[in-house]
């Protein structure tokens, strides 16, 4: 079996060793147990101070640098929604551009874009592809919280099937309005990127660094690279914010949210819940009052969608491909 | 004449409820006969949890519905209130919604012979500890009950909605009158419980008012804020980042002084430093990056930024170590482990009698309940 | 002991498009970042400028983008972290990008971009049209249009030194007539790189610069507390750049040896006329061979070629049109509904020319849109309208079209 590339980067190896000094502070307006700004503060403690980062709108701008006034430490500067990809390729291209024709000093900046689900797996889809095809140093976080946040709870191409939202509330004719199945975003960008050495899907909280070290190996393998994190929301998915660590375990747990990098082509699992006892999905559906109207046969329908996923995916949790490869009859 | 009503509330968590009532003010008035109006503060939009908001009701019994537009709507905020109802007592201790406006005495708006009527089980005097005083006279009034918290899509239906819009009309008969609430909760919500619970609430906060002179309350000097005009400040939209600086110690981490959020919170995190062990779980986990990492693997809690999420209690390994207090038990935002630092034993049972024997149990969804358990004091492990 | 060469300014003289023209430009002012997005009729300045990368003729990133929004928000950052940038666009492909536009405007960043004007979808069409670059007037960009390939070249350099000045850091659309500009070939006088450098200075952003050197947040959430003051300041920096352009012009035609007296719009034959058109692009040259007819005739007529349109220039045409009997403003645009329903032009002119006392009759012509030709026998009919308008002394008509079938 082929050895997954080493990376040369500067592994956090346990808690204690996470650096102290934090690049993303407190004074922001999220919401209280907010797993966004746990990946904010995370992906700039994990990169450090030689960072340039731009944010689109969403939750993450609004919420972050509220009526002028910032928690910004390592400079940042705000994007527009469709736009994550391109800002990065912008700030990387500058950086490389200026670097090589002696504008600036000669020494290597780290350029990471966010955006939110919006802007990470609808508009700014586009862009982002764009900038996985080129050969730029960037990293580009969707860090999804399963709705339109900043709008006060819309669905999105990545809301969960069911999901109640402003946009998808039950009503006495139709239970369920939101029946779009979550977007696949990172085996769908590693599928069609093949010089994007490096997509990951990560949680900013289990397992503990786990996304730190994403983020650095991601910014140490060279290149366009992208993450896709998990963050559980309190305000959109309507849970006492204390539980946000455990509902994003229980996310993770149930295989709902599959846990993964891709290095170059190769799948590590990073929670491997093929094999494992996975939790009902119930359990996570029920500890969500956006859940709360679902019956038995939706819950059932998740429960098998899920099941499919890790059971008869040609790569489980990735790729929606079953059956084994057949040549088409004429 | 005009009567104008702000209702704070907590984001998200009674953005339902402080919209309910806003609401039906404004169609009980209507059917009194009398025009009225509700809104929003807008720029509380988006509301995040736990946030001070605040939703307004404006009544009329004479005027036009334009001229009561023009005089009460398209603002940012209310210019005084004649009923300021705090819909979570621990409101009480000043809201900062904004950024650049610092924290804001919560009766500010009150007018002279204006009511504060607060939803709590404690009594005035305990409450006014916290309030800032005012140059006359006004009134504060009590709604014996719980903050009622919810979530966006869970309403938590504890009767607190009726309830306070019986408490209005005990406060201020001339916005809407306790018959005209009855006969409308009865026509609307058709159950005869959520009248009586209305009546009841009337009944029991007439005898809950209370006068407020002008030497009751604290010192609060609280100013707006002057802001820079616009050529007094720097083009293109950038303004500095926090400038880098940390080190070990309370408060060694560098934070946005301009917008800090303390407010937010209903409970605030005591930590047991003696039973710690260090695992980093709470400083790792918290969103709002208020753990100072101290000496001896410890973690002070820089409360002025904490914001009461309850992440660390949960994520706590050690029993008892990080419990979430009433934030109404404490005066001020000093650090606890200076404190515990200079007095081990002094602290341990300073946090013991402030964590009580109370330990509030919610469940994952905010609206579908609330316990107290009973919590128990571990034995002081002083001497680390 | 070798006498100094005197300094050449120009390096040599080449047959160009519009679009070429400011390609050399382009690589004339050192670029560092390029995004390229095809659509008739500019993508040839970045065929051109594909090329010259490739040759090693300019050292620049060149990027091709997924789509003008991506194009116009790549060298907005590249722009915020320092780097002098360019890219352009046409018709619907601008509009595509808009948003990324606005925004470039509100953060102050000194972005060229060149457009060659298109005709707005639907339906497709690739003529010339205005609309597209009049778009962007109102959101704080430096707006004019270039008459020959000659002008497009010097003004890129010439915006860039505008743009770029710290009291202006404002974006800039160089519109270039589709076709007509865009793709006409003509010969023109290339500058040399060290003449270049002598009239442009580097592109210096100070404590703007997004850099972890100078750790800053740039354009964070704000609230009713700000937004008005913001605008404030962006409507100041619009009034500043008049001055700064004149600076400009005044050092440009020191290093280059040109004679631009007036920066804002061409005179021609003015002095005594009665009646004159006023346009914008590439209109001017059929519009000029009207007025020499005409005189040869014994007309006094005369043509007014508008090149800067944000900062409009105000005082100064208010100065010029305000001496004449009739204007006659030709509009390459539409603004449907609009009072009178007449052209963009004419409403700039007409709250122009309000505050004078003996205002000249204003009349306004639409036509050429979509590319339709404006012939200089068209332009003469302008002038009879003009005319016909003063002595009439009426109203009526103030709108007419030209050109079209009906």
């Amino acid at each position: 079996m082929a050895e997954a590339p080493v990376i040369v980067f500067d592994k956090i190896r346990t808690v204690r060793d996470t650096p102290l000094e934090e690049m993303f502070t407190s004074g922001h307006r999220t919401c209280q147990g907010c797993e966004s700004a746990m990946v904010m503060r995370h992906f700039s403690k994990a990169a450090g101070p030689r960072t340039i980062a731009t944010g689109s709108t969403g939750c993450m701008y609004v919420a972050n640098t509220a009526y002028m006034t910032t928690p910004w430490i390592i400079p940042w500067m705000h994007t527009q929604l469709g736009a994550g990809g391109s800002s990065a390729v912008g700030t990387a291209a500058a950086i490389r551009a200026l670097r090589r024709k002696g504008k600036i000093a000669d020494e290597h900046i780290n350029a990471i874009a966010f955006c939110g689900d919006l802007g990470g797996g609808d508009m700014g889809l586009s862009g982002i592809s764009a900038a996985l095809q080129t050969d730029y140093d960037l990293l580009i976080i969707l860090y999804d919280n399963e709705s339109a946040a900043n709008t006060d709870i819309q669905a999105t191409g990545m809301t969960t099937y069911g999901a109640q939202t402003t946009f998808t509330p039950p009503g006495t004719e139709h239970r369920i309005m939101q029946r779009r199945w979550k977007k696949n975003v990172a085996p769908m960008l590693a599928v069609g990127h093949p010089t994007c050495r490096y997509v990951a899907t990560a949680s900013a909280t289990y397992p503990p660094l786990d996304f730190h070290n994403k983020v650095r190996k991601a910014l140490a393998i060279g290149g366009p690279t992208f993450i896709h994190t998990f963050d559980p929301c309190p305000k959109g998915w309507d849970y006492h914010p204390q539980y946000s660590r455990e509902v994003g375990e229980l996310g993770i747990k149930s295989g709902i949210f599959p846990l993964y990098e891709i290095i170059d082509g190769k799948v590590t699992y990073t929670y491997d819940a093929r094999n494992k006892e996975r939790t009902p999905v119930r359990e996570y559906l029920m500890a969500q009052g956006r859940f709360a109207h679902l019956i038995d046969e939706d819950i059932d329908y998740i429960q098998s969608m899920v099941d499919t996923m890790w059971n008869e995916w040609e790569v489980p949790g990735l790729a929606p491909f079953k059956g084994g490869l057949e040549l088409a009859k004429v | 004449m005009i009567k104008r009503v702000e209702i704070n509330y907590r984001g998200i968590f009674q953005k339902n409820l402080a919209k309910r009532i806003g609401g039906d003010i404004v169609i009980i008035a209507s059917r009194m006969g009398k025009v009225a109006f509700s809104n929003g503060r807008y720029s509380d939009s988006p509301e995040r949890n736990g946030i001070p908001c605040k939703y307004f009701a404006f009544v009329s019994p004479d005027l036009e519905e334009e001229e009561l537009e023009a005089e009460c709507g398209a603002k940012l905020d209310i210019d005084e209130a004649d009923v300021s109802v705090v819909l979570d007592e621990t409101m009480v201790k000043g809201v900062e919604p904004w950024g650049w406006h610092g924290v804001r005495p919560i009766n500010e708006k009150v007018t002279e012979k204006g009511c504060l009527l607060v939803v709590s089980h404690k009594e005035p005097e305990a409450l006014l500890k916290f309030i800032g005083k005012k140059p006359f006279d006004y009134r504060i009034a009590i709604l014996d009950g719980d903050a009622s918290l919810a979530g966006l899509w869970v309403f938590k239906d504890d009767l607190t909605h009726e309830r306070v819009l019986g408490a209005i009309a005990a406060v201020d008969p001339e916005i809407i009158s306790i018959d005209a609430v009855e006969d409308f909760v009865k026509w609307k919500y058709k159950e005869e419980r959520r009248a009586q619970a209305a009546r009841q609430a009337y009944d029991a906060t007439l005898r809950r008012i209370s006068r407020v002179t002008p030497e009751l309350g604290i010192e609060w000097p609280h100013e707006v804020p002057i802001l820079p005009k616009w050529h007094e400040f720097g083009e293109g939209v950038v303004v500095p980042a926090v400038e880098r600086g940390f080190e070990m110690g309370p408060r060694g981490q560098s934070r946005n002084t301009m917008f800090k959020r303390g407010t937010t919170k209903t409970l605030r995190p005591v930590v047991r430093f003696d039973l710690c062990i260090g695992c980093t779980l709470c400083w790792l986990d918290c969103p709002d990056e208020c753990f100072d990492p101290v000496e001896g693997k410890l973690y002070d809690v820089n409360y002025e930024y904490c914001v009461g999420c309850g992440k660390c209690a949960v994520v706590c390994p050690v029993p008892e170590c990080i419990v979430m207090v009433d934030e109404l038990k404490f005066e001020d935002d000093s650090s606890p482990w200076e404190h515990y630092r200079r007095d081990p034993q002094g602290y341990i049972e300073w946090a013991e009698e402030k964590k009580g024997t109370d330990r509030y149990a919610y469940p994952h969804v905010t609206g579908t309940g609330f316990e107290i358990k009973a919590g128990s004091a571990p034995p002081a492990k002083v001497g680390k | 002991m070798a006498i100094a060469q005197e300094p050449q300014i120009w390096e040599r003289e080449d047959l160009l498009t519009g679009c070429q023209a400011v390609s050399q430009a382009v690589r004339l002012a050192d670029v560092d970042v390029i995004a390229a997005y095809p659509i008739r009729p500019y993508t040839e300045v970045m065929d051109t400028l594909s090329k010259i990368i490739a040759d090693g003729q300019l050292d620049a990133e060149y990027i091709i983008a997924d789509s003008e929004h991506s194009q116009f928000e790549i060298v907005k950052h590249a722009s915020a972290v320092g780097a002098r940038s360019f890219a352009g666009s046409s018709g619907t492909g601008w509009m595509y990008g808009f948003e990324a536009l606005v925004v470039t405007a509100s953060d102050r960043l000194p972005v060229l971009f060149l457009v060659g004007n298109r005709a707005l979808d639907d339906p497709g069409a690739f003529g010339v049209e205005h609309n597209d670059a009049l778009a962007v007037r109102d959101m704080g960009f430096l707006l004019m249009w270039a008459t020959t390939a000659q002008e497009a070249l010097e003004h890129v350099l010439i915006g860039y030194r505008i743009a770029e000045d710290k009291r202006v850091r404002m974006p800039m659309a160089l519109a270039m007539d589709g076709a007509f500009l865009t793709h006409s070939q003509h010969m023109v006088r290339v500058p040399s790189p060290e003449a270049v450098k002598r009239f442009l200075p580097p592109y210096e952003l100070g404590d703007r610069r997004l850099h972890p050197d100078n750790p800053i947040s740039i354009a964070p959430q704000v609230n009713e507390d700000w937004v008005i003051e913001l605008r404030r300041q962006n409507w100041e920096a619009a009034r500043r750049a008049r001055g700064v352009i004149k600076e400009a012009y005044q050092e440009f035609n020191s290093v280059f040896g040109t004679d631009y007296s007036n920066p804002y719009f061409t005179e021609f034959m003015t002095d005594d006329a009665d009646y004159v058109l006023v346009g914008l692009g590439t209109v001017a040259m059929p519009g000029r061979t009207a007025v020499r007819r005409m005189r040869e005739q014994g007309h006094k007529v005369g043509y007014v070629n508008l090149r800067w349109f944000r900062p409009f220039p105000t005082e100064e045409l208010r100065a010029c049109l305000g001496r004449f009997k009739g204007v006659g403003v030709i509009d390459r645009d539409f603004a449907h509904g609009s009072p009178d329903s007449g052209g963009i032009l004419l409403h700039e002119i007409r709250s122009c020319l309000y505050p004078v006392k003996e205002r000249p009759k204003i009349v306004n012509i639409i036509g050429g849109l979509g590319g339709r030709d404006i012939s200089i026998a068209d332009c003469t009919t302008m002038f009879e309208r003009t005319r016909q308008a003063v002595e009439s002394d009426s109203d009526d008509e103030v709108v007419s079209w030209i050109g079209l079938r009906e």
